[in-house]
């Protein structure tokens, strides 16, 4: 008799973890979901900056080719 | 204002194919598409050539002028680029590239569902800002951006495949076509793809002497 409250009280702990860890799931997934998309900045070719520039590992990449 | 170009040297190529695999890791290409590949002319027999083909940046591109959209654009480094939101995948710049370098994801199919044109970026991505996810998915990594040379040239073993500000290649080629001397038949083989460091010295030596002379004239 003992042993079957025992299991009882086992069985509802693990169903009231299971509905809580659902819960916090579906909190997280709404709020992933609720962030608006970034879109894509479009920058046009005469903005756009990061072009060549002879650094360091360049200036290595030329010695190596003239070995 | 640097000018951005590839130079393949035949005499150094040996197939490894190390150009396309790291250009496909990179860039992350699906299968099927190809934004540079190795060609070699007279396959097995004794001095075979051997060339890494992709986009060259033309300096008047046709893709550039047959365009119907109008997608295609040039960096200031004179490198080619296009914007794949206006891009309809008609196949124009496929049929006026000489060098085959457009590749259509969707392979071969009726006109307009090839999908998104793709092409060598000389690692220089697209017009979406620097290094941003979008920019990475629509045309892969933007290495010029990082201050670095486009991953196939960096890659190749040999250095047979050249990368970089055009004046600064170009020198470097002619440095080791004056260390192989004379071309011909003959010419073919270890000596003449790297040379003897003696005779690089000597021709280095002759060419200041050359100069000094023109400048005392």
């Amino acid at each position: 008799m003992n042993n079957k409250e025992t299991n009882l009280k086992r069985r509802s702990f693990l169903l009231a973890a299971g509905v809580g860890s659902a819960g916090a799931v579906a909190v997280v997934a709404t709020a992933v979901t609720g962030k608006e998309v970034a879109k894509p900045v479009v920058v046009s070719a005469e903005e756009k900056s990061g072009s060549y520039e002879q650094t360091a590992h360049v200036s290595n990449y030329y010695r190596t080719a003239r070995v | 204002m640097a000018r951005m170009k590839f130079l393949s040297d035949a005499e150094r190529c040996i197939e490894c194919n190390g150009c396309v695999t790291a250009c496909k890791n990179e860039h992350e290409l699906p299968w099927g598409v190809n934004r540079r590949r190795v060609v070699t002319i007279n396959d097995g027999v004794p001095g075979e050539k051997s060339i890494s083909v992709s986009c060259m940046h033309c300096s008047d591109a046709p893709c550039m002028a047959v365009c119907p959209t109008n997608c295609f654009y040039k960096t200031e480094d004179g490198v080619v680029l296009h914007n794949k939101d206006a891009c309809i995948g008609c196949g124009y710049c496929l049929f006026a590239c000489p060098f085959g370098a457009p590749q259509f994801p969707s392979g071969p199919a009726a006109f307009g569902a090839r999908g998104k044109m793709d092409k060598c970026t000389f690692c220089s991505g697209g017009p979406e800002e620097n290094n941003s996810k979008e920019e990475f998915e629509k045309y892969g990594r933007n290495r010029i951006s990082e201050g670095k040379l486009p991953a196939c040239a960096e890659m190749c073993a040999t250095k047979a495949l050249l990368a970089g500000d055009a004046p600064v290649i170009s020198d470097i080629f002619r440095d080791r076509a004056l260390r192989r001397g004379k071309a011909g038949d003959a010419a073919w083989g270890w000596t003449t793809a790297y040379g003897k460091p003696e005779q690089a010295q000597e021709r280095t030596q002759e060419r200041a002497r050359e100069q000094n002379r023109e400048g005392q004239k």
